[in-house]
């Protein structure tokens, strides 16, 4: 006879089903759980006696081993060995196993770390040697991810420095123990990665990566490299994405929920949902995280620099390819130009590769831009210069050589002025006159350049008017190599100017003479400018009390550093020396002041500006005044010269120059063929065919995901649908029209039938 | 009638028009036709069969070997009887169609095989192989048996205590004395039977997922006793040497030859991994011995009183379970009594 089995007999041979049960009640399926233990170990030692077999036992073992992680957590005891078992499994046989045993194995460790069976540190130990040595890709890509995505959950809730240390610390010794050899490109992978995620933002991430870029293996450099130039916009990039992605639509959800059926799970869905979209509410409206570039956590990038240019570059030895030493080239002028590193040998390297049947040339000029700052010695750049204008402007070179060699002396000069000689700009500005566009507006580029920074190498008549009054009055000046401008706030004379009105009209007022010098009444607006210390509380004289009041003999709190004074006072006259004309101080900021006449001396101005600067703090109150003043005097801010400094300003130091830039220019004057014509008319264009204004909007809406509204579907329903409701609608009685004309009223008021719950 | 019902029409009546046959012509070809033509440089034979006599026996045998990997179970299961057949019908003068070697590692995992009939026709040709072949692969088909005992599907473990019963009829020496053969065993029938080695609890526990009933029980009680005769109890002295006067001046000759076994130096696991107290090999009787007192005496005997109150042929299994141990531990020199 045969048995009826029950329901639970049936699921007997279900690996799934047992767990299910074991997790409901560990204790009570002990000796199952024994049992099926046992089988494990039985299969271990016979895969043991053969790893390489491919047969179909290995499926059972596949099982088994997905079956024991999963419940491994629950029975400590019996398991303890079982981690092991697959470390080991692993690490002997990664070579020979049959792949999907092996995958799972992988993910079998990923869950035992997961549930704490193991720890982080193990994992990755025995991920990480795996994989740099295995040879299958896709175990190495899997390796990679699982890698990855442990270092990113362990760091999810806070930093695990412990186990960011030791990574950190496997990944230097791999880099540092061989270095030529390829596995090292692993560690640079994984650390890019870990920096594009914000999840490694310190200086030990930095360090790996300067030890890759200075290692022997061509691929490992060229990633350290890449690192450093592109890592941190990676970074940034990523951060923006990640911003974008899953945005949830609270409104179609709690719309759902009104209508699907109702159950615990939906409830719980919706109100995660409603948690995220808080959460991301809230990371909005948060202060930016900064970071630091990878390039300004480097520690010693002098010596970074010049190891690189000497191993790298310099050294003829190495056959690397021109494009991974042109990487590296980057990277050092980068390093050079943003810590205004000095690295001389570096300028006359760059000597031999100017001319322009050089391969890649460009990128060479806007490196040698790049390299130069306001420190490098001019007697170094001159031959450069000198070397670009012969090799690449003449008449004889074709248009765009010319463009972009104008180019590239005007950028070294916007960096270092000083690399400039007084006919070979006169030369190069004559230019101007050129029948090519390209050559013709770097020209001009360089024209205009020398009009700001040094106006009297230019010939008389090239000056330009701004210029030319400068020079007569003195307000320009040539900065000498290595002098600094003087750190001040713009547009302080202005507010020492309303200051110093304020007080006289206050003087007036109270009826004392206001060019005699009177302490007291002094003191008295010191102490209204310190009630005024914050805008928004105005005249809160509460506030103060927190403030401790220093009063005496009429002074006001002095933070003055004698140094500064005593430079300030000799830098007038040493410029009085070298100038013929009259002594003024160079910055530029003193341009605005154009207003003013120039008959008035300057001198006793400058002493009162570092005055107001050394003697008094600014409080929020006058730094918002000085803000309104900037604002009304922005006459000034509308001359095209003003115009061309904010642009000049607005790039910002941090960010690399290109090859692009170097041959803008030489695009400019380019016709643009009839197809390239069609093509950009055509690129905003985005439909080929024809579509009616209805389908459109029927189309727009169907991408939001809605449907017609139940008023089209009024308007749409069949006549003869409609009639059978209109008849029984004459025969109701009396009471029974009313119910539905008060129904009809009191949904009108509550705004539907279920009423505006939704909002 | 509107614009859009005509079309419809048209188009219906389109689907429906009958294609005209003409005389002399192609005939027209069907709307749901398919072109299987297909254009190629060349077209390569993958195998041809050339010669023609028929293959030998042991190129049958090696084909059949390789079938077994089959994913039909009644191919695995005909290939299986191929191979039985073949070597039942070898005259046994004569080497077989394929070493045993060969055969059994390819043979032994379909102990666990999922469908009862192969796994029937496993154990029929396993019994077909000569004993002594079968001797010294016992530590791998002990494994799978092993494996088959604890399986999760009941069938398959009823069939791993069948294949055990044959095992220990045919090489029940090498089975106890192998690698892991001993204390493995005795832990495995444990966990069968739910007999726990350390009493946990004097509490009964509850009948649980998966446990078989009486009669699987009263089946694992005999081979356990099987068992433990093969393992407890005096081999019986195989002289294959024969002791004649005719060695005379040599004594104990049959201690200085080589041994007729393979892989005498087993014990000393001069390859393999390290070995844990589980894993090792007993091949004394008094280890034996003691590591059965150790590990599973007293487990055996509590649950040997539980069974035999349960009576019937439970009971009688017990009372021969009970027998067995009594005599096998008889001249076991026991400190614990002793003190």
């Amino acid at each position: 006879m045969k048995r009826k089995l029950g329901a639970l007999e049936k699921l007997e041979a279900d690996h799934a089903a047992l767990r299910f049960k074991i997790k409901r009640d560990p204790q009570s399926y002990r000796p199952d759980f024994e049992q099926q233990y046992q089988q494990y170990q039985t299969l271990h030692d016979i895969f043991i006696a053969d790893p390489s077999t491919t047969n179909s036992g290995l499926v059972a073992l596949k099982d088994l081993i997905e079956f024991v992680s999963h419940v491994a957590d629950l029975y400590p005891d019996i398991t303890s060995q079982f981690p092991q078992d697959l470390i080991d499994i692993l690490l002997k046989h990664h070579q020979v196993l049959e792949y999907d045993l092996r995958d799972k194995i992988v993910g079998s460790l990923a869950l035992l770390k997961n549930k704490d069976v193991i720890n982080s540190s193990t994992l990755l130990n025995t991920f990480f040697p795996i994989l740099i040595s295995t040879p299958s890709k896709s175990l190495r890509q899997l390796l990679f991810t699982r890698i990855l995505s442990d270092l990113r959950s362990s760091n999810a809730k806070a930093t695990n420095h412990r186990l960011n240390k030791t990574v950190q610390t496997a990944f230097f010794n791999l880099l540092e123990s061989d270095k030529t050899s390829p596995k090292g490109i692993w560690a640079v992978k994984l650390t890019r990665e870990c920096w594009k995620r914000q999840i490694w933002t310190d200086a030990r991430a930095v360090e790996v990566m300067r030890v890759a870029a200075l290692s022997d293996n061509e691929k490992t450099i060229t990633g350290g490299v890449r690192f450093f130039l592109g890592a941190d916009k990676e970074r940034e990039d990523a951060a923006e994405e990640s911003d974008d992605d899953n945005d949830v639509d609270m409104a179609k959800l709690r719309h759902q929920a009104g209508i699907n059926k109702k159950s615990k799970k939906k409830a719980r869905e919706l109100k995660n949902a409603a948690a995220t979209v808080k959460k991301k509410e809230k990371k909005k409206n948060a202060p930016p995280l900064l970071n630091f570039s990878a390039l300004h956590l480097l520690h010693d990038p002098q010596g970074f620099a010049e190891t690189l240019f000497s191993k790298h570059v310099q050294n003829t030895k190495n056959k690397f390819s021109l494009e991974s030493r042109l990487l590296v080239l980057q990277l050092v002028s980068r390093l050079v130009g943003l810590h205004k590193l000095t690295i001389l040998p570096l300028y006359s390297y760059f000597l031999k590769y100017l001319t322009p049947r050089q391969a890649s040339v460009t990128s060479f000029l806007a490196y040698l831009a790049q390299a130069t700052h306001d420190y490098v010695p001019p007697d170094v750049l001159e031959p450069l210069v000198q070397k670009i204008a012969n090799e690449f402007v003449s008449e004889a070179s074709a248009s765009e050589v010319a463009a972009a060699g104008l180019n590239a002396i005007r950028e070294i000069c916007v960096r270092q002025p000083l690399a400039m000689n007084e006919t070979l700009l006169q030369d190069l500005v004559m230019y101007r006159k050129s029948k090519d566009k390209g050559t013709m507006m770097a020209a001009k580029g360089l024209l205009s350049l020398y009009r700001e920074v040094g106006a009297d190498l230019l010939k008389k008549r090239d000056r330009g008017k701004d210029a030319t009054m400068g020079i007569r009055a003195g307000a320009i000046q040539e900065r000498r190599y290595g002098e600094e401008a003087i750190g001040e706030i713009e547009g302080i004379e202005l507010l020492e100017k309303w200051k110093e009105e304020e007080r006289r009209k206050k003087l007036e007022a109270a009826g004392l003479d206001p060019d005699a010098d009177n302490g007291d009444v002094e003191l008295d607006d010191d102490e209204e400018d310190w009630k005024k210390w914050d805008v928004e509380s105005d005249g809160d004289s509460d506030d103060s009390g927190g403030w401790i009041n220093v009063e005496s003999d009429g002074e006001d709190i002095q933070i003055s550093d004698s140094e500064d004074e005593k430079e300030k006072s000799q830098r007038p006259a040493k410029k009085a020396k070298l100038s013929s004309t009259t002594p003024a101080p160079g910055p530029a900021a003193d341009a605005q002041d154009s207003s003013k006449t120039a008959s008035t001396s300057l001198e006793p101005e400058t002493k009162s500006i570092s005055k107001l600067l050394t003697t008094t703090i600014l409080t929020p109150a006058d730094l918002k005044q000085l803000q309104t003043l900037r604002a009304t005097n922005a006459i000034t801010n509308t001359l095209p010269s003003h115009k061309r400094a904010q642009l000049l300003a607005a790039r910002h130091a941090d960010d690399p120059l290109t090859a692009e830039t170097i041959e803008l220019a030489a695009r400019l004057g380019r016709k643009s063929s009839k197809q390239d014509k069609i093509d950009m008319a055509k690129a905003d264009r985005e439909t080929t065919h024809h579509q009616s204004t209805t389908a459109k909007r029927k189309e727009k809406k169907e991408a939001e995901g809605k449907s017609t509204t139940n008023k089209e579907k009024e308007r749409k329903k069949n006549f003869l649908m409609t009639l059978g409701k209109a008849k029984g609608k004459n025969k109701r009685s009396l009471g029974d029209v009313k119910r539905t004309l008060l129904g009809h009223v009191e949904r009108r008021k509550r705004g539907g039938k279920r009423g505006n719950r939704g909002n | 009638m509107t614009a859009s019902s005509k079309k419809k029409k048209e188009n219906k009546k389109k689907d429906f028009q009958k294609p005209k046959l003409k005389v002399g012509k192609a005939r027209p070809k069907a709307a749901n036709s398919t072109d299987t033509s297909f254009r190629a440089k060349a077209i390569a034979l993958k195998q041809q069969a050339l010669s023609t006599s028929a293959p030998t026996l042991e190129a049958q045998c090696a084909h059949h070997l390789g079938l077994l990997n089959h994913k039909s179970d009644t191919q695995r299961k005909e290939s299986l009887a191929f191979l039985t057949s073949a070597i039942t019908s070898n005259p046994t003068t004569d080497p077989l169609p394929q070493p045993s070697s060969v055969i059994i590692p390819a043979v032994q995992r379909l102990i666990l095989d999922g469908s009862n009939n192969v796994r029937q026709q496993v154990l029929k040709l396993l019994q077909s192989l000569p004993p002594t072949d079968i001797a010294s692969h016992t530590d791998q088909l002990l494994l799978h048996t092993r494996a088959a005992m604890t399986h999760l599907a009941a069938e398959i473990r009823v069939f791993g205590l069948e294949v055990l019963e044959w095992l220990l009829g045919v090489a029940g020496d090498e089975v106890v004395s192998c690698a892991g053969g001993w204390v493995k065993m005795l832990k495995c029938f444990l966990s069968l039977l739910g007999w726990q080695n350390e009493a946990s609890g004097k509490w009964s526990t509850a009948k649980s997922y998966g446990k078989a009933d009486s009669k699987l029980q009263v089946k694992q009680m005999n081979v356990l006793t099987s068992f433990l005769r093969a393992g407890l109890f005096y081999a019986h002295v195989v002289s294959s040497v024969l002791v004649t006067d005719s060695n005379f001046p040599l004594w104990q000759t049959e201690h200085h030859m080589l041994s007729g076994r393979s892989n005498v130096y087993a014990h000393l696991n001069l390859f393999g991994a390290a070995r844990d107290e589980e894993a090792e090999m007993y091949e004394d009787r008094e280890d034996r011995q003691r590591v059965f007192h150790e590990r599973a005496e007293a487990a055996i005997i509590t649950g040997l009183e539980q069974a035999t109150k349960g009576g019937g042929e439970l009971g009688r299994a017990a009372a021969q379970l009970r027998k067995a141990v009594k005599e096998g531990m008889t001249d076991f020199y026991r400190e614990e009594i002793a003190l």
